[in-house]
């Protein structure tokens, strides 16, 4: 079986019913994507399969053959270690949007997705985005606050790039 | 979990015939959100496994005046699609409250049929759409209403070697509404503890032509209620009619009690939900405000 990840090709020979969960943390070695609940309902594995946000652990990896991932190291440029972090990921840390983590990886993951179609999300539509991903510690709030302080930082670059070339 | 060989069928034919000789050891994967759990917890053993996503099961389209639904459609496919929306809210509303974004990028309307819940949230507005389901092996098809294929809990009348190819919507009369509620624990992410459905057509004199009365998670399937479809039928709407219904619907479920509910919560929320229901169908046929 062949995936792409994060822009990298990967052959991977697991047993084709392993989640591509499992196959990402323990063939691949990528564990910032975490492992909850198994069970679909918390978010904590969440990536993006072919440009959709998908639970990992309800892929079984055969059903990803040839498509292609991007986990939570994919989302900062700058190959890995990532040298240039997200806007997403800054305004996490600078909101203290996350306590002890667990869920952070898959939120950022989430609202990479919803930034991807809306560069201005209201409160609802990031919450409608976060509805498969559970915080069980810090809340939501300081998510918000993130997700709208990245919106508008590219909304800024994305004006300056064209600026720039206007 | 066992060790199941695996097989992306290039096409239905493929399929067909893999089903045809594996019988009930081979097992279809339409989005897995079902399936990878009862393997897992070991309810399922399959020999094989036939994965559908390269067979083009996922197109949406108009068929003499109603709709056709590849079983391979994905919920939020089905969410997104404007005729849905447009001919069948209560389905499109039913896919909005169905769990949350990345159940709802893998899970599909098949599999949602198929699995038969008794909770499943599609069930309830397809079966007041009178949606009525393809079943092929490689012998030829079959099509049978939604309300007769529904046997019990993981219980249908899909042969071993069938497989569901795709729902049919008939046209609705002119003159209708429909409604679908969800009572959960919580607006996301939440199985039901009690959902209905509910349809109302009327004739041109504002009498009840067609009713149909849709309860999910309160019976061994997803069910009709006779008695209040029949208390409906010929009759103008009022607020006495839909407080006998939404009785006589309360009446029909049998549900059990479990980790979501007791059984006597579940039959109480029926009449709620059933009298919630009827009312927003009332007062959008008056041109009132459109109903949830
Ligand atoms: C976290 C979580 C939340 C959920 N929330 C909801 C919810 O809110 N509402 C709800 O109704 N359900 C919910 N579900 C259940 C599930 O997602 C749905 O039932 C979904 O529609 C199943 O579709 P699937 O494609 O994933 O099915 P699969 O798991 O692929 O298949 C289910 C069964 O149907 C069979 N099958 C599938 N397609 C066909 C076909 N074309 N022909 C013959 N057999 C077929 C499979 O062999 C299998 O036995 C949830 C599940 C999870 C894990």
């Amino acid at each position: 079986m062949r995936i792409t990840v994060n822009g990298r090709q990967r052959d991977v020979s697991s047993e084709p019913v392993k989640t591509l969960l499992h196959v990402l943390r323990e063939d691949l070695g990528l564990t910032g994507t975490k492992d909850g609940c198994s069970s679909g309902d918390c978010g904590a594995c969440t990536v993006m399969l072919d440009g959709r946000v998908v639970n990992s652990c309800m892929v079984m990896v055969a059903q990803a053959d040839g498509a292609s991932v991007v986990t939570v190291e994919g989302i900062a440029t700058g190959g890995q270690p990532a040298e240039v972090l997200h806007p997403l990921q800054k305004a996490f840390s600078q909101c203290w949007s996350f306590q002890c983590g667990f869920c952070t990886q898959g939120m950022l993951v989430s609202c990479y997705d919803l930034l991807q179609t809306n560069d201005n999300p209201s409160r609802e539509d990031i919450l409608t985005a976060i509805a498969g991903n559970f915080c069980r510690c810090t809340g939501y709030q300081a998510v918000v606050t993130a997700v709208q302080q990245a919106a508008a930082e590219i909304r800024t670059s994305d004006a300056g790039a064209q600026n720039e070339r206007a | 979990m066992n060790h199941p060989d695996y097989i992306a069928a290039e096409s239905i034919q493929q399929a067909l015939h893999l089903k045809q000789v594996h019988g009930e050891d081979a097992h279809v994967v339409a989005g897995g959100t079902d399936l990878i759990l009862r393997m897992r917890d070991e309810i399922l053993a399959p020999e094989l496994l036939i994965d559908l996503r390269k067979i083009s099961l996922d197109r949406i389209s108009k068929h003499e005046g109603g709709m056709q639904l590849g079983a391979y459609v994905q919920i939020a496919q089905l969410l997104a699609h404007p005729v849905i929306k447009e001919t069948y809210p209560a389905l499109a509303e039913a896919c909005r409250q169905f769990a949350g974004p990345p159940i709802r990028n893998r899970g599909t309307l098949g599999g949602n049929i198929i699995n038969a819940s008794p909770a499943a949230d599609l069930l309830p507005p397809l079966m007041a759409y009178d949606a009525s389901l393809v079943l092929e092996s490689i012998s030829g098809q079959r099509e049978m209403p939604l309300d007769q294929f529904l046997q019990g809990p993981g219980q249908t009348r899909l042969a071993p070697n069938e497989l569901l190819t795709r729902i049919m919507l008939p046209q609705i009369l002119a003159n209708s509404a429909t409604s679908f509620i969800k009572l959960g624990h919580r607006r996301s992410m939440a199985i039901a503890i009690v959902n209905v459905c509910t349809r109302i057509s009327l004739a041109k004199d504002g009498s009840v032509e067609q009713a149909r009365v849709v309860l999910g998670s309160v019976a061994p399937t997803v069910i009709r209620s006779q008695e209040s479809e029949a208390r409906l039928k010929g009759q103008l709407l009022s607020e006495d009619l839909i407080e006998d219904c939404a009785r006589l619907a309360a009446d029909d479920a049998t549900p059990i009690s479990d980790v979501r509910a007791s059984s006597e919560y579940r039959k109480r929320m029926v009449r709620v939900l059933v009298r919630r229901a009827l009312t927003a169908n009332q007062s959008e046929l008056s041109g009132g405000i459109a109903g949830a």
